[in-house]
This record gives C-alpha cells, sequence and structure tokens, in this order.
C-alpha cells in the first residue's frame, strides 16, 4: 500500500525524476522525465546517464555534479545546469539530488530531481533587461520625472529629479509629492488634476507651478502627468513630469514686455501725429476740417489694424475670418456706439491672406464699411453685410448694405468721392478688380475680387479647393 | 474740509455753480500727448487739469479742485498699470468719478479686471472726434 502510493506521487510529480545506480546507470524515470525529455522507458531504463539519447546528458556540470560533489555529500539543491539539448534545445534545468539507501545496500542510489527552468530564466533575463532599460531612458530623460503608486507616494524618481531637488532616493521613496521640499507642489489644484489621473484615466499636460525653491530659486514648472499601465499587474501607477520652463517663460515675458514697449511707442508716435492734425484743424477753414478728421481716423485705422493682424495671424498668414470680425467690432465701437441701430454682420470662409496685404485690405474693408455707415442710413437703422468668398478661385470681398443706394456717379471731384478713390487705390494695390455695380435691389453692394496669392508658395496648397 | 493726507476719507468738493462745461484731469506721461489732448478738450469747452504721472494726479484727486472726469494713460512710465492703480484710488476717493482709459497696447482680460466699474476705453491713437465721443458719453447728462 505504501509502496503504490509512492510510485504514484512519483509518476504525478511536475519534476523529472530519475533514480541512478552507483554507476550512473538509470535504474528508473518518471513520466515526467519522459515528456520533458522526449524518450521512453525502454530507452533509459539501464541505460548510463551520459550515454541517453546520443550523449546528450554528457555535460561537463553534471559530471561535476554526480562525481565530485554527490559522492561527499548527503544531498545537493538547486544545481543549475545549462545545455543546448540536441532535441529540445537549449534548457536551464534545476537539479536536487539526493542518496539513498535501503537496507544492507551500502552503495545506495542517487535521486536526481530535475526541473526545467528555463522559461522562467528567460523571463527573469528579459525583466531585468526591461528593468534596466526602463530605468536607463528613466535616467537619461533630463526632465525631473517621479512614478508614484495609487496612493501618490513616490515609488522611484529619476536621477535628473533627485539631482534638482537635492535630495536621495531613499529621501524620496513612500513619501507624497506635496510632501517634499517645502510643500511647495502641496496645491489644492495640482492634487484635483492628480486625483483624476488614475481613477478615471485622466492624463494632464501643461499644469504650471511658479514658486521659490531652496537652492533653486523661483523656477516655473511645466507639470505633465499619465497613467502607466504594467502588463499582467492590475496596480496602476502613475508618471509625473517636471518640465523646467523657468528661461523659456522669461524669454516670452522679454518677448511680451519688448512688443508691449515697442507698441506704447508706436501708438504714442501716432497719437502725437493725430493731435497734431487735430491741431492744425482748428485753424482750417471749415470745409477742409472733414477732411482732417478723416485722415485722423485713418490714422487710427492703421494702428488697430497692426493690432489685428498680430492677434489674427497664424505665424505666416492672417486669418481672414477672424480678421474681418474684429475690423467690425473696431467700427462698431468707434464709429457705431452701443445704442446704434446700425449693425456690421460678418460672413467669411476660412481663408487666410499675407500679413503684407492685410494691411490695403484692412483699410479697403474699413473704406467700404465706413462708407456704407455714412453715407446708405440716413434714417439711422440698417444692416452692413461684409463678407468673403472663394469665387473661381478668387477672393471675393462684398461690402453691401440695404440702405439708401447710390445715386448716380457725378463726374465733378468732390470731397466726398475721396472715399471712392481710396478704394480705387487699395484695390489696385491688392491686384483686385471692381465687379460693375449690379443694377435694381436694395441698398448698395460693392464685389470685389482678389487674387489669392500668399507670401509662402507652400501654404497656396491648402487654399485651392 | 478733510485732511488731503488722509485717503481714506472721501474728498467732498464745495457745490459750485455748475454749467454746461466740466472739469478734466487728464493723466498722460507724454507731454506733448497731454498737451495737444488738453488743446482738444478745451476745444470743446471743457476746463482742463494736466498731471504728467499718478502722484501729479492723485495730489488733485486729494485737493478740492473740481474734477468731473478722469481721463488716464495706463502704461504710466514706469508704472505699467499705473493708470488702473490711479483710477481705482481716485474712485475710492470721489466714488462715481467718470473715468476714460487709454493705451496703444492690447487690452488684456487681466488689464480688464482692473478698471474701475463703469469705466470706458478709447484705443490710441484716438481721433478728436472720437475722444469728444467718449467724453460726451461719460460725462453726466
Amino acid at each position: 500500500m505504501t509502496d503504490l502510493a509512492a510510485s504514484d506521487i512519483v509518476e504525478t510529480v511536475p519534476s523529472a525524476l530519475i533514480i541512478l545506480d552507483r554507476n550512473l546507470c538509470i535504474t528508473s524515470a518518471n513520466r515526467a522525465f519522459y515528456q520533458t525529455f522526449r524518450t521512453s522507458r525502454s530507452e533509459t531504463e539501464g541505460c548510463l546517464i551520459y550515454d541517453l539519447g546520443n550523449r546528450q546528458w554528457d555535460i561537463p556540470s553534471l559530471r561535476t555534479l554526480l562525481e565530485s560533489i554527490i559522492p561527499h555529500r548527503a544531498s545537493v539543491e538547486g544545481f543549475e545546469v545549462e545545455h543546448d539539448f540536441p532535441i529540445i534545445g537549449q534548457r536551464t534545468m534545476l537539479v536536487n539530488a539526493r542518496k539513498i539507501f535501503r537496507a544492507g545496500d551500502h552503495d545506495g542510489f542517487i535521486l536526481l530531481a530535475i526541473e526545467d527552468v528555463s522559461e522562467e530564466r528567460v523571463a527573469r533575463k528579459e525583466s531585468k533587461r526591461n528593468s534596466l532599460l526602463v530605468q536607463s531612458i528613466v535616467d537619461t530623460i533630463r526632465d525631473p520625472l517621479v512614478v508614484l503608486e495609487s496612493d501618490m507616494t513616490i515609488v522611484t524618481a529619476s536621477q535628473a529629479f533627485l539631482t534638482m531637488f537635492g535630495i536621495t532616493q531613499a529621501e524620496t521613496h513612500g513619501r507624497r509629492v506635496a510632501e517634499l521640499g517645502q510643500h511647495q507642489w502641496d496645491v489644492p489644484a495640482l492634487r484635483h488634476v492628480m486625483e483624476k489621473v488614475l481613477p478615471e484615466n485622466k492624463p494632464f499636460e501643461n499644469f504650471e507651478i511658479e514658486e521659490d525653491f531652496p537652492g533653486l530659486g523661483r523656477r516655473v514648472f511645466n507639470l505633465n502627468a499619465r497613467k502607466v499601465s504594467q502588463p499582467g499587474n492590475h496596480a496602476h501607477r502613475m508618471l509625473l513630469v517636471f518640465e523646467d520652463i523657468t528661461d523659456r517663460k522669461q524669454r516670452e515675458r522679454d518677448a511680451v514686455s519688448l512688443s508691449n514697449e515697442v507698441s506704447h511707442r508706436i501708438k504714442n508716435n501716432l497719437q502725437l501725429i493725430v493731435g497734431l492734425i487735430a491741431y492744425e484743424a482748428r485753424w482750417t477753414a471749415k470745409p477742409c476740417v472733414q477732411g482732417y478728421q478723416a485722415m485722423q481716423a485713418r490714422i487710427g485705422a492703421i494702428a488697430q489694424l497692426y493690432d489685428l493682424i498680430s492677434q489674427s495671424s497664424h505665424g505666416q498668414s492672417v486669418a481672414v475670418d477672424d480678421y474681418l470680425r474684429e475690423i467690425a467690432k473696431t467700427i462698431t465701437t468707434s464709429l457705431l456706439g452701443e445704442s446704434s441701430r446700425i449693425e456690421i454682420t460678418v460672413q467669411a470662409e476660412p481663408l487666410e491672406i499675407d500679413p503684407e496685404r492685410a494691411v490695403p485690405f484692412g483699410l479697403l474693408v474699413n473704406e467700404l464699411t465706413t462708407n456704407a455707415i455714412k453715407h446708405a442710413f440716413p434714417e439711422g437703422h440698417g444692416t452692413v453685410i461684409v463678407s468673403v468668398a472663394l469665387v473661381d478661385n478668387q477672393m471675393e470681398l462684398t461690402v453691401a448694405d440695404d440702405g439708401v443706394g447710390m445715386r448716380d456717379e457725378l463726374p465733378v471731384k468732390r470731397p466726398e468721392n475721396r472715399g471712392a478713390d481710396y478704394v480705387a487705390i487699395f484695390v489696385r494695390q491688392l491686384g483686385g478688380v471692381v465687379a460693375p455695380p449690379s443694377k435694381g435691389g436694395i441698398g448698395t453692394t460693392v464685389r470685389i475680387s482678389l487674387p489669392l496669392i500668399l507670401a509662402l508658395p507652400e501654404a497656396d496648397s491648402h487654399l485651392v479647393v | 474740509m478733510p485732511s488731503s493726507d488722509n485717503a481714506t476719507h472721501i474728498v467732498r468738493v464745495p457745490r459750485q455753480e455748475r454749467t454746461q462745461m466740466a472739469a478734466i484731469l487728464i493723466v498722460e506721461d507724454d507731454m506733448l500727448i497731454c498737451e495737444l489732448a488738453g488743446m482738444m478738450i478745451s476745444d470743446w469747452g471743457h476746463d482742463v487739469i494736466l498731471a504728467g504721472d499718478a502722484d501729479e494726479a492723485l495730489s488733485v484727486i486729494k485737493s478740492a479742485r473740481l474734477v468731473d472726469l478722469l481721463f488716464t494713460d495706463i502704461y504710466l512710465k514706469a508704472a505699467i498699470f499705473g493708470g488702473c492703480k490711479l483710477a481705482q484710488q481716485a474712485v475710492r476717493l470721489r466714488p462715481n468719478l467718470p473715468v476714460i482709459y487709454t493705451t496703444g497696447n492690447s487690452i488684456t482680460e487681466a488689464l480688464k479686471a482692473q478698471f474701475v466699474a463703469g469705466s470706458r476705453f478709447v484705443r490710441k491713437p484716438y481721433a478728436a472726434a472720437q475722444l469728444q465721443g467718449f467724453i460726451t458719453d461719460a460725462l453726466p447728462s
């Protein structure tokens, strides 16, 4: 009964088991051995272990174990044998050996339990390589970063992080980011976004913190965080990157303050010109005053167009739709006021214009719209529609009003016709053509075709449809 | 009469006979622009008081002089938002004082947040007619 139970156990254990006699001949092996090494009982039993399967077991390290170690010891555990077996390939075996003595038998037997740990070893090597790779990537990233557990404690910090904040890995481990330094990172808004990263898988970018850091001085950091998942592990961790943007921020601030300074001076000089024109107007005969006033308004328009260009500019080009809306807004505030019953509506396709032509284009729109407001609505109410559309690969600008309409053209040059002269000049400068006025209908419609030439040749492609 | 040194007291201006014209305090660090603006405004029949910086303007505000409207540049020499600060102080001393700001720089939301309630803004360069419209709108009818 006991014997039966023992053999059952031997047959069911997953480790390959063999029993050798004192001559190192195999007396028996279990099923796991035959399966692992793809051999059979008849090929195995009675065979010298080294001769087994075309001498594939004639392994120097196994010889060492069996011939040099075992004779002197009762048992050996965890002896590792690495060998390239002809049939089953490169394998790592963990061998446990034990000498067994039966009653009256002095020489005894050797029980070898052989466990195939190849896959585990490969996985372990792979994992070690990965972790080294990850650590070296982490250490080469110049931006300081930390990996956090779901409870916001630090698992690991990059070398850059440790250097920047003058702390050791041990000092960071298990601590919360909010507890570091002088609690500079203990900001409710940061806590709020960080708490959402893991549960809601909501990464955040560009969270800016400006603070005084001991040893570093005043710094601006841009924080980014995202969830990192480890394969086969349900626990998620968070990667938090600290980008030092102090210098970039300073450069941006310098650029803004320089452009403010330049803008301040230019506008003050233009104000001076406008003021001098206003001063001249005091001594001018009444019929000329209107011209002086128009001149002041046009200088104002040019100054504003520069502001609008910088607001609507996308690098090399100006977005026409935004630009027109801004012009309309400016005319509304400067000429119409809040209580006016004259409305300016903009309908524009998303077209772009080069900054070179943006000023004459803006002046053209300004002139046409101002003319409409001044002459079309003696009753004080109506609508001016400024629209831009792509027609036959040309940009078509239309300024239409629902006012009283134009009277017949007068051949005589009159002061109020100067607006039309300016329109002609701007259209010529832009290389455009004024469409002949359409007869009938309500009010006045001026339609101008302008070529779609941009400063950058490659920018053409996205305009031509 | 309250002490002009005590900034927390509201300056009480003795009631005077009001005519159509108003007293307008112009604060502008560029003296030529200041003079030209003063000339435009006085042409429309108003009294003008010229100030080259916030301190000069504040001493007028703290005095008993009649001031119906404050027209101030925002960028006053070294003080980037000098005009904003001045208007806040002026309104604390003289509640309901109409304020018109001016600057050639772009107006950001952060800057707008510093404007006193009910104030107006005219962009530089402003034409004479434009400024006249703003002043007429700002003065109580």
